[in-house]
């Protein structure tokens, strides 16, 4: 049980994931955007190993489909797996594989995956790309959030009978950096989604002062300092 | 404002980083944490490029030493940076730049570097050390978490008239595999190493059915199923 977007933005480059499931710390499994590379997700019965395979590979200029049949022909059980690609050029590949649990499969376009098991049906993927597409000129995090709370709001994990909440998240952005753009995580949480979104509220507050304290150190305040300038400029 | 120790098992050769501070989300800024190859953290104020290019130089075979002596000469800010690198033989490297705020230092022990800025003293280190140290045979990541909880024991961030709480924490563990073996997270927190805690526990419970959904996916039972038979065990104990 997992709903993911892959996504990238057509103007900037950037690629992100935004992921949420009832299994716990699912930030383990998105470790998965590069700069000038790409994003992908290893997800169901996730094979671990095939983020950093596929990263390495994008980086080196494979593109999505060529990476995807690389990850299935070096997976004996790829059959379990769902897996979700986009190259640096928007190029998108996915797969469910026949033995993934419950409703399981995406919807994908230019720059963007949509993809999950263990859902409520396909109309749970399909809210998720509508999430995305709605505000095309907004930062991608916060398309990659929106795609999450529309998945959500759609009934995301279960069946026709039970629903499962998400119990963990996580969002990851790349640009140009060496290091990600953002890197936001709930490991263990009744609403994860819900709570996702407020970490990713307050830590965008904070988000141009931790670059700049590292760029700018001797001209950076103190935390303190920077935390009273924001409540006395509310 | 930060309490950070790098840690390795002698027995197994797993590396790792424990890490608290008041600043949000930090485990989203510890990229230097990498398999068969070694632990570079920067801190304070961090120039991230550091992390990842220290691993890449470790990967190349330079000492930690040497690491940090290039890290000198490609920042014109070394002086305000923290920094702890230890490579996959357990050597070290360490520098607390004249730059860093509060009281700052860094401290080394058997298999292990503390290092931290903005605390209340030397003291939060050795509490790190000592808990660290306390049980050798445990696995690494419960001796990380145990080093950050003796870090939060011995008085923390901040001066003594003003502690400061640990907003966020994370704990990442490296082996041979190609991503962490152990990767918990608190990023917004009012008590973020209570929660760290936590999250480490649930995850231990976790951690072996995760690991053979990956390894045989064929032979796992669903999750939901896992759930049941954990709160059984629960209720039982």
């Amino acid at each position: 049980m997992t709903y993911t977007i892959l996504g990238r933005c057509a103007k900037t480059g950037r690629v992100g994931i935004g992921i949420a499931t009832f299994s716990i710390t699912v930030g383990r499994y998105a470790h998965s955007s590069k700069s000038n590379a790409g994003v992908t997700v290893s997800q169901a019965n996730a094979n671990e190993n095939n983020n950093a395979i596929a990263l390495r590979l994008l980086a080196q200029g494979m593109g999505a489909a060529a990476v995807l049949q690389t990850l299935k022909d070096n997976d004996t059980y790829h059959s379990y797996r769902q897996i979700g690609v986009i190259d640096r050029t928007g190029a998108v590949a996915a797969y469910t594989g026949a033995n993934v649990r419950g409703w399981a499969g995406e919807v994908s376009g230019p720059n963007f995956i949509s993809t999950g098991n263990g859902l409520r049906g396909q109309h749970v993927v399909e809210a998720i790309a509508k999430g995305f597409l709605a505000e095309p000129d907004a930062d991608l995090e916060h398309r990659l959030l929106l795609a999450l709370e529309y998945g959500r709001d759609a009934g995301g994990q279960g069946n026709a009978t039970t629903h499962r909440t998400e119990r963990s998240a996580a969002l990851q952005v790349s640009s140009h950096h060496i290091h990600p753009d953002i890197d936001l995580r709930v490991d263990l949480h009744d609403k994860a989604v819900d709570e996702l979104r407020r970490v990713w509220g307050i830590y965008k507050q904070y988000e141009t002062y931790y670059a700049e304290r590292g760029r700018n150190p001797r001209s950076a305040m103190g935390q303190e300092a920077f935390i009273a300038s924001m409540k006395a400029a509310e | 404002m930060t309490f950070s120790l790098i840690g390795r098992c002698t027995r197994t050769g797993r590396l790792g980083l424990g890490i608290t501070t008041y600043s949000l989300a930090v485990g989203g800024r510890c990229e230097g944490v990498a398999a068969n190859v070694g632990v570079c953290k920067t801190q304070a104020f961090p120039n991230r490029t550091n992390d990842p290019l220290g691993i890449k130089l470790l990967a190349q075979g330079y000492l930690p030493a040497e690491v940090m002596n290039k890290f000198a000469t490609n920042d014109t800010e070394h002086s305000y940076r923290q920094i702890a690198i230890m490579d996959r033989d357990g050597k070290i490297a360490a520098h607390t730049g004249p730059g860093c705020r509060g009281w700052a230092g860094h401290k080394e022990a058997a298999d292990c570097v503390a290092f931290g800025n903005g605390l209340l003293g030397p003291q939060v280190l050795d509490g790190m050390i000592a808990g660290f140290l306390e049980n050798p045979g445990d696995a690494l990541e419960y001796r990380l978490m145990r080093a950050i909880e003796g870090g939060r024991d011995a008085g923390g961030q901040g001066p003594a008239d003003a502690h400061r709480t640990e907003r966020s924490a994370a704990i990442k563990v490296v082996d041979r595999r190609d991503f962490p073996d152990v990767d918990v997270r608190v990023d917004v927190h009012e008590t973020a190493v209570e929660e760290l805690r936590r999250v480490l526990e649930e995850f231990k419970l976790y951690e072996e059915f995760y690991r053979g959904r990956d390894t045989d996916p064929s032979k796992a039972i669903p999750q939901d199923v896992f759930v049941k038979q954990l709160d059984a065990r629960r209720a039982r104990a």
